[in-house]
């Protein structure tokens, strides 16, 4: 006998999402899941942009990685909250890590949460994790060929931050082409272009997060 | 690389829609996913068959189907489908102005049971 089902495979995660974008509401907390490659420079980028924002807002951070402290320890020494979630070999982030996680954070003493994925172009797409936008990073020595090669991400993606620009006399890359493929992929995304070397650009994307809290 | 836990997350959706309605054996699940997806089905496949070993589903086949991506072109106003992960011209008049939508990705759409 047949039966119609109809059914969400990812309702499961999916219902849980649901679940901390309620816990998030509630407490008035803008997130942000950053995706990109493994040394995209997502750390980087994270300490360069709360060293401007903890000042105009509260901060917390969940760093996802495979296994290791590293990435807490190096935001730990900006004095904000920061849970280290180990995926123990799970190549992305899902709803029910990060609802686990939120026990772990002063939820009331946060207004901006950046939730760091796992460095992976392909999976942390997939999962929602409950969070307001998602963010991508894709710095000029992985090639400006990736937005055609993995255009879900950049589909999904309310903002591409293109790092490490300060290497670009260094590179055979063009910043025009990877950001005309993705603007091609999604009309509507936000494209900075940073340097977490010199700083570059950092405070004009600070800004725009201003503006998407307030 | 998630299609191990998808697979897990599907038979236990198919079992539990089976026994729900009284229903002991899974004889067939199907399900849809997107192009766009990111998914595997080969990947998901070989994690469903050695999953579904000593369950109610352990003779089951898993169907998959993919699901074209769809969009208009601005330009020529031509209705476009299609499989690929994603397309940035159009195929007729090769404008860029495609925008293709992404459907709802990964469904169980139906089980055969008895």
């Amino acid at each position: 006998m047949k039966i119609k089902i109809a059914k969400k495979i990812f309702s499961e995660n999916d219902k849980i999402a649901d679940i901390n974008r309620e816990n998030f509401k509630r407490h008035k907390i803008f997130t942000i899941n950053l995706m990109g490659s493994p040394g995209a420079g997502k750390t980087s980028f994270l300490e360069k942009s709360i060293s401007l924002l903890k000042d105009k807002v509260q901060v917390g951070v969940i760093v996802g990685d495979i296994t290791g402290i590293d990435d807490a320890m190096r935001i730990n020494k900006l004095q904000v909250p920061v849970v280290q979630l180990n995926t123990g070999g799970a190549c992305h982030l899902d709803a029910n890590m990060i609802n686990n996680s939120l026990q772990d954070l002063p939820l009331e003493e946060i207004k901006l949460l950046f939730i760091e994925n796992v460095g992976n172009l392909v999976c942390p797409a997939d999962f929602d994790l409950g969070e307001n936008i998602k963010v991508t990073i894709l710095s000029l020595t992985e090639g400006d060929d990736k937005p055609l090669k993995y255009p879900l991400i950049f589909k999904k993606s309310s903002a591409l931050i293109i790092n490490k620009i300060d290497l670009i006399p260094f590179l055979e890359v063009s910043i025009d082409k990877i950001k005309k493929d993705c603007l091609l992929i999604n009309p509507t995304i936000k494209i900075f272009k940073v340097s977490c070397k010199n700083n570059e650009g950092i405070e004009n994307w600070v800004k725009w997060i201003m503006t998407m809290i307030l | 690389m998630h299609e191990l836990s998808i697979a897990y997350s599907l038979l236990n959706l198919a079992i539990e829609e089976c026994i729900k309605r009284g229903f002991s054996k899974i004889q067939k699940i199907k399900i849809t996913i997107s192009s766009a997806s990111n998914i595997m089905p080969e990947a998901l496949l070989f994690s469903f068959n050695a999953l579904k070993q000593e369950t109610i589903a352990q003779e089951s086949i898993l169907y998959i189907e993919k699901i074209p991506l769809s969009g208009i072109c601005q330009s020529c106003n031509t209705k476009i489908t299609t499989f690929k992960p994603f397309i940035i011209e159009c195929p007729v008049c090769h404008d860029n102005s495609l925008n293709l939508q992404i459907p709802d990705d990964l469904k169980i759409d139906e089980i055969e049971v008895t």
